[in-house]
């Protein structure tokens, strides 16, 4: 069998080194090489990746030198403070706990929940869509009939009744608990390519090459339609971030002793505070907007780099 | 014995309609078929689009689910996936895709790509893998440095030669090739085509050829098999087919290959429309009460044709064929 090929070409083992050299001074840049170049390419991008990578990269170290019970603890004396004194960066709120340093804890907690919430629920519902719609027939049918029972449950009243009925929850919880709700969206939305897809002719080559289909799916298919995953994680990413901040902003979110951007943007409740003490919401909403703006234009750099025919780095 | 049995094959789409959705009557893209594919040879499976000829492909290839009938290799009947499993059927029996642009993985380098089937029944170590991708490649008349380059930076002709590697690479016994040539321009029909002749004196590979282009299946095919409305019409040899072909289907074909001769335009029309103008008078004669093809009668030991027995027998008379 090997020596048939051996046979009937004129290459043989002595010229692997030398042809694999050849291959590879011609080879196709790799994804990550395509990726940094778009970025080089669009400059607000680029600063946009900088903004959150330092940001996240700030909150998370920053967060772990600061003390939160004591933190926390109400301290008449900075009673509403001013901004931009010494002992009070950012102001103080009214129980006078220092806005700079809830600022940081907080988005630590909101990050790290729009994180695992995004992590959780768009894996589930990335399997889900792709199994769905790969195999279609009764799997599919009995695979969405859950989807639409679950489509079907009042989300945010169900959140509110797990958290009410939760006796000690923390951000941990609260994630698991909101990752229940928010992988359909994902999964239909890849369920609908993912039965275009299968019925192309590549699959048809794989199953004819004999691949398992558990390879098909996740090794052939996933990778045709990473475009799509990749603009649906960024923007659920961003959502997420609203997600907890929303539900927090309600009452319903993380423990009003757990700071985190939705308990600091409910300060803006109170007319008072908007007019007069603008420091102790304005920081948080004006994160939030720029935390979401930088992570939108980053996932349209991503799915530039996905899109051949989009881009506009310098490699081809 | 011949490579590969199939007899009696169906393949049934069912159409679902109603309130309850139930199933009231089914597409027949396939309906009955049988013929062997003998070891070395090229078969020519040759019909219109929607005749079933790539439903017949597909399903030798066990792409297909079939409603009946079976497919028999090396005495197992491949139609049931675990004799598909138990004999690593896919190892011996391969596919050439019409579409070359959609069948290879956009996604996926070309190494990647041919060694998939490797991959899954030789699970050769790196270098070996590798070495055999080139050689392949070197079969085909592609350079090393395709290796790590994507399908799409390929031209038409060198991406099908880059499928017909795919297929070749774990030393099929039985290629199918479903219109592997009819999305190229002429050139490279002829390259692609050369490549696969080469291909298959080199290993001694089987084709299925799956083609709507009598032109093409000539120069490929030693035996052919007409198709129409999923059931064959006319079974035979180059010579039989060509130069003495029984039903009108066939005829019909073979009137519409389209011939450069100008000085003799007026005469090939007037042949085209005599052809024409039987298949309208004498359709009742060629197909059944339901528009079907009759079942298979045998004219000569190669020859058989989808005709009642004594109609066959007279026009075989006319064509001056010995009888069988």
């Amino acid at each position: 069998m090997a020596e048939n090929f051996e046979r009937h070409s004129d290459i043989s083992a002595a010229d692997l080194a030398r042809l694999t050299q050849e291959a590879q001074a011609e080879a196709t840049p790799s994804t990550a090489k395509i990726i940094w170049s778009e970025f080089k390419a669009d400059k607000p991008a680029m600063a946009a990746l900088i903004i959150i990578v330092g940001f996240i990269l700030f909150v998370m170290i920053g967060a772990l030198f600061i003390n939160t019970p004591k933190m926390m603890e109400t301290n008449i004396m900075g009673y509403f403070n001013q901004p931009f004194t010494a002992d009070y960066w950012l102001g103080a709120d009214s129980a006078g706990r220092s806005v700079a340093k809830q600022l940081i804890v907080g988005s630590r907690n909101s990050i790290g929940i729009a994180i695992g919430l995004t992590v959780i629920s768009s894996t589930f519902g990335i399997c889900w869509g792709l199994i769905s719609g790969y195999f279609n027939g009764y799997i599919d049918w009995g695979m969405q009939r859950i989807y639409d029972f679950m489509m079907m449950l009042p989300m945010t009243m169900m959140i509110i009744v797990l958290v009410t009925i939760i006796p000690h929850y923390n951000s941990v919880t609260l994630t698991f608990i909101f990752s229940i709700f928010y992988w359909e969206g994902t999964s239909r939305l890849i369920r609908s390519r993912t039965l275009a897809e299968s019925e192309k002719d590549y699959v048809a080559a794989s199953k004819a090459s004999g691949t398992s289909h558990w390879k098909i799916i996740f090794r052939e298919i996933m990778p045709n339609i990473s475009s799509l995953i990749i603009v649906d994680c960024t923007l659920s990413f961003a959502e997420n971030i609203g997600v907890e901040t929303g539900l927090s902003y309600l009452g319903f979110g993380l423990p009003s002793q757990t700071p985190s951007l939705g308990t600091m943007i409910a300060n803006a409740n109170d007319p008072n505070n908007i007019t007069q003490y603008w420091w102790t919401w304005l920081p948080a909403a004006l994160e939030i907007i720029i935390l979401c703006l930088s992570i939108s234009y980053v996932g349209q750099v991503l799915r530039r780099a996905a899109d051949a025919s989009q881009r506009q780095g310098a490699l081809d | 014995m011949s490579l590969i049995e199939i007899k009696d094959l169906k393949v049934h789409y069912p159409i679902r309609s109603g309130f309850w959705n139930r199933v009231t009557d089914s597409v027949r893209a396939v309906d009955g078929v049988s013929f062997n594919i003998e070891a070395g040879e090229t078969y020519g499976l040759v019909g219109e689009s929607g005749s079933g000829k790539s439903t017949t492909g597909k399903s030798v290839v066990g792409l297909e689910k079939v409603t009946s009938g079976s497919i028999m290799y090396k005495g197992l009947d491949i139609t049931k996936a675990e004799n598909r499993r138990k004999l690593d059927y896919n190892h011996d029996v391969q596919m050439i895709f019409q579409d070359s642009l959609s069948s290879l993985n956009p996604r996926k380098r070309i190494e990647d790509i041919i060694a998939e089937p490797l991959r899954n029944f030789e699970h050769l170590n790196k270098d070996d893998e590798k070495l055999r991708v080139l050689q392949l490649l070197n079969i085909v008349g592609l350079d090393a440095d395709a290796l790590y380059k994507y399908p799409h930076q390929f031209s038409g002709g060198q991406r099908q030669r880059i499928g017909v590697a795919r297929a070749v690479a774990t030393n099929p016994k039985l290629i199918i090739a479903d219109e592997p040539v009819s999305a190229l321009d002429l050139s490279v029909q002829a390259q692609v085509l050369n490549f696969m002749k080469k291909i298959q004196r080199e290993f001694g590979i089987s084709y299925l050829f799956i083609s709507h282009d009598l032109g093409v299946v000539r120069h490929m095919c030693n035996n052919i098999a007409i198709m129409n409305r999923g059931r064959l019409v006319e079974i035979g040899t180059r010579d039989d087919i060509y130069n003495h072909p029984l039903h009108i289907y066939t005829k019909r074909l073979l009137a519409a290959i389209p011939e450069t001769d100008v000085n003799a335009r007026e005469a090939h029309r007037a042949s085209r429309l005599a052809v024409e103008a039987v298949y309208r008078e004498q359709q009742s004669k060629y197909y059944d009460e339901h528009g079907e093809a009759y079942p298979l009668v045998q004219v000569t030991p190669t020859h058989a044709v989808a005709l009642p027995q004594n109609v066959a027998q007279q026009l075989a008379r006319q064509e001056g064929e010995v009888q069988a």
